[in-house]
């Protein structure tokens, strides 16, 4: 990949940073944001962000040709996973919808600029300005983009320096679009830094710590309790941890006519970056009655995700994985063999993926890869009860279900615990404007000032 | 009531109560299959086993099982497999369901193996319950079901006979002359009557002479060793001769912690070894295996020549070795079984043997496992290197651990 050493993460892989060396970054980001960023109006920033977004839909731009022709080799998504998953992501980022998303968290689409008020506030004589912090420190985790690149962006709208460190590995795409960004406006990618370094360099997170005013981190439970606890008392801290999500099938939806496109539709959740984001379903659970017990479901899945293997395949695994899958196949096939309760489908002379439907209820992490169950219930009690250890770290609810129930099935999930409710096969496409695990993302990130007129 | 139920999968057990499956009644079951069955399994079973235990003696030279040659493991491999077909049901069922039967294998290399998760699943034995004196369980992380390997007396003997030579061979290389006083930091089998591994210890301790079990059991089942104890076991052996330890990983990293904690350190008289067998299963800190090894070194003042690690489990009648003591390994921690078994390393994408240096899932055929299943497909990564593989990490284990987030 020819960018130039812009970032730190286009250093060479042997490239070592001091404490030293990530002060002097901390200072010269804050600099340039004091002098490109701070000043900016919320128009002109929600104006380049949707040009550079269009961009990367465009099938000639450069960025984006470099993703799919590399991608593959640097990220394990297949070419096709890859565009499919940027398209979903760059498809919301458009003027429109940062403008909406702006009103929705902080009330009025000025408020980043100036002292604005809503109606109500105008009517009590009242105003707020938000401002975001000075400069954000992000921990990324996991191995899709699509969170790293908008927290990328919420810290441009929130007027902040930032520094993302990515995972070992996961660098490549907020790398690529960290360079679009510099290309496009060579001063507001002078306020971003990309690192990427091995967990636990204490001394350079350490500075970062300490510089910051707000830290953002996704990751497993001990790293978020690992990390509040290096973090000074007045940073604000904003933990992701991880999250599972499964789909719901009722069974209006799963009868008849309608199980080929409720089948297609979970495919289409497996599919979408290979299943391996927190927002990706681990089960499908499938409403029983009309005269089918979920299996018939299970099998049209199946079919559904053997041809979606032969247009948009399934990345390479690490062999880790793979090994995974065929051991738990192994369980499966046993249990197959032994039991009508138990059945499986899976692709041939590959891991590329896996159907497994068991008549246990009960909730099962899947060790995704496109490794998928389908359970059957009576109904969405029974599929709440069933999942009731991972209750509170439920992210998605993919639904497939008739209009009319769908309201009285999302207040459900939602008293629950579920923080997002989305149509089945649209999982991994949150819109912009979607509360990340329950919270309202841009809004997280501000501190308020309320004028009383 | 699964006994009388006569059920050969244990499907109740991981799922939820009330689903009740898997009654189909097993030949094996006493009243269920005829007299005449058992009669003709028991005989067929007992002649693979005789010509089982005939490869393992020494040839003339003196080595274990040096002249089995391709032809011959295949043989008795091939029939093997039609015996168990016949007369272990689980496995059969398995088979069935892949649709593979023993007129369908012309190699070794095609009889289906079963995974080790299998064996926590199923009772995958020919014995019939009455039959089952001993079983071996596995050592799996908490909350997890163990692996069941059944014994009688007749496989207890097998299992017995594969084991003492290829240890000797990598263990006791001294042609004559005095043996190293044996000390084994597990629990003896009085506490440990479940573990394959203590059972080989006291084995070769019984033709050895005498092995020292100097582990116990805490009140909540766990190995747990004195590591004062240990200390004066081993010193007091050690001012008569060369000593050699035995133990797992992670009973050499409690007794070493212990030793560390106090500031000792031990030269053990020249030509005392170590065999340590891998596997924390979360009962003590994970240590990198050189870091073990020179940890050992450092403490015990045993060489790194004279360091042997051993691959075994509840599921396998034979057990591999990396390295012969005093003489060191082949190298690039390269494990080798015994002739009468043999380990192919497989890709977990297609199921098909994978090239020299490559990394897979390790399969192995055991020529003593004769009573149960002699194909087993493990869990464990591992490279191949030659005719043996390197042992390269374990998969997570198949069997999921529910809701644990910890895995994604």
């Amino acid at each position: 990949m020819n960018l130039p050493n812009y970032f730190l993460a286009d250093l060479p892989p042997e490239a070592t940073f001091s404490p030293a060396m990530m002060e002097e970054a901390c200072r010269a980001l804050k600099r340039n944001r004091e002098q490109y960023l701070a000043g900016r109006s919320t128009a002109s920033l929600v104006r380049l962000l949707a040009d550079v977004a269009d961009n990367w839909l465009q099938s000639d731009y450069p960025f984006r040709q470099l993703a799919l022709a590399e991608g593959p080799a640097a990220t394990g998504f297949g070419a096709a996973t890859l565009a499919a998953g940027l398209d979903g992501f760059f498809r919301e980022i458009t003027a429109d919808k940062l403008n909406a998303l702006i009103v929705q968290d902080l009330g009025h689409a000025q408020r980043l600029d100036s002292p604005a008020a809503t109606p109500a506030e105008m009517k009590a004589q009242r105003a707020a300005l938000a401002t975001g912090p000075e400069l954000i420190f992000h921990i990324a985790g996991g191995r899709l983009p699509n969170p790293a690149l908008l927290s990328l962006i919420l810290g441009l709208l929130s007027r902040s320096a930032q520094v993302l460190k990515c995972p070992t590995g996961g660098s490549f795409l907020p790398r690529l679009f960290a360079h679009s960004l510099y290309e496009t406006d060579h001063k507001l990618g002078a306020c971003l830094e990309i690192a990427e370094w091995r967990g636990g360099a204490g001394a350079l997170e350490a500075v970062l710590f300490q510089t910051a005013d707000c830290v953002t981190a996704t990751g497993g439970d001990e790293l978020l309790v690992d990390l509040r606890g290096r973090i000074p008392a007045g940073t604000r801290f904003l933990g992701y941890g991880h999250r599972v999500s499964f789909g719901y099938v009722t069974a209006d939806a799963a009868a008849g006519n309608g199980a080929r496109r409720v089948a297609a539709a979970a495919a289409a959740d497996v599919v979408a970056w290979d299943q391996l984001g927190c927002l990706s379903p681990h089960v499908i659970y499938v409403e029983t009655g009309a005269g089918h017990g979920g299996e018939l479901l299970a099998e049209l899945l199946a079919v559904e995700l053997e041809r979606r293997e032969t247009v948009e395949p399934r990345g390479v695994p690490p062999p880790e994985s793979a090994a995974t899958i065929a051991s738990r196949r192994g369980l499966y096939e046993v249990r197959a063999a032994h039991s009508p309760d138990t059945r499986h489908w899976a692709s041939a002379n590959s891991t590329a993926w896996t159907v497994v439907y068991e008549a246990d209820p009960r909730f099962q992490v899947s060790c995704l890869h496109r490794f998928i169950y389908v359970k059957p219930v009576r109904d969405l009690a029974e599929a709440l009860q069933s999942a009731d250890a991972v209750r509170g770290r439920v992210s998605t609810v993919g639904l497939a279900a008739a209009e009319e129930q769908a309201s009285a099935l999302a207040a459900q999930l939602g008293r629950w615990g579920v923080t997002r409710v989305c149509p089945l096969g649209r999982m991994q496409q949150p819109p912009l404007a979607w509360r990340h695990d329950g919270r309202p993302a841009l809004a997280d990130l501000v501190t308020w000032t309320d004028w009383e007129q | 009531m699964r006994g009388a139920r006569a059920g050969d999968c244990d499907s109740t057990a991981t799922r939820g109560a009330g689903r009740v499956i898997g009654t189909a009644v097993a030949e094996n079951q006493p009243g269920s299959g005829s007299q005449n069955r058992m009669n003709e399994a028991d005989t067929i079973l007992g002649e693979l086993a005789a010509r089982s235990r005939g490869l393992m003696r020494p040839t003339l030279d003196g080595r274990p099982g040096r002249g089995i040659g391709e032809e011959a493991f295949g043989a008795l491999a091939l029939d093997l497999f039609a015996a168990q077909f016949a007369h272990n049901p689980a496995y059969r069922r398995l088979c069935q369901y892949r649709g593979v039967a023993p007129a369908k294998v012309t190699s070794w290399r095609g009889i289906p193996a079963v995974p080790t998760s299998a064996f926590k699943e199923c009772e995958l034995t020919c014995l019939s319950p009455e039959r089952r004196e001993r079983v071996f369980y596995s050592s799996g992380t908490t909350g997890q079901r163990p692996s069941r390997h059944f014994h009688d007396a007749q496989s207890l003997a097998l299992y017995e006979a594969s084991v003492w030579p290829w240890f000797a061979e990598h263990l006791l290389p001294e042609s004559g002359g005095p043996l190293p006083a044996l000390v084994a930091l597990t629990p003896p089998p009085a506490l440990a009557p479940h573990s394959s591994l203590v059972h080989m210890l006291a084995t070769v301790g019984r033709m050895a002479g005498e092995v020292a079990f100097l582990g116990g059991i805490d009140p909540e089942g766990a190995w747990e060793l004195s590591g004062e104890r240990v200390l004066a076991a081993v010193t007091g052996k050690a001012a008569a001769g060369p000593v050699l330890i035995l133990g797992t990983a992670f009973n050499f990293v409690h007794w070493l912690d212990y030793l560390a904690a106090g500031g000792v350190r031990l030269r053990l008289p020249a030509g005392s070894r170590v065999m340590e067998t891998g596997g924390y299963k979360g009962r003590s800190r994970v240590v990198p295996k050189a870091e073990l090894h020179a940890a050992i070194t450092d403490r015990l003042g045993v060489a790194p020549e004279c360091i042997v690690c051993e691959y075994g489990m509840s599921e396998l009648g034979s057990q591999a070795y990396d390295g012969v003591a005093g003489r060191g390994g082949p190298g690039g921690g390269r494990l080798g079984f015994p002739p009468w078994a043999r380990a192919v390393v497989v890709s977990p994408e297609t199921g098909a043997e994978v090239a020299e240096g490559e990394t897979g899932l390790i399969r192995v055929f055991d020529l003593a496992n004769v009573w149960s299943v002699m194909a087993v497909q493990t869990e464990d990564l591992g490279g191949r290197r030659g005719a043996g593989f390197e042992l390269l990490g374990r998969a997570t284990p198949a069997e999921p651990r529910g809701c644990s987030l910890q895995s994604i």
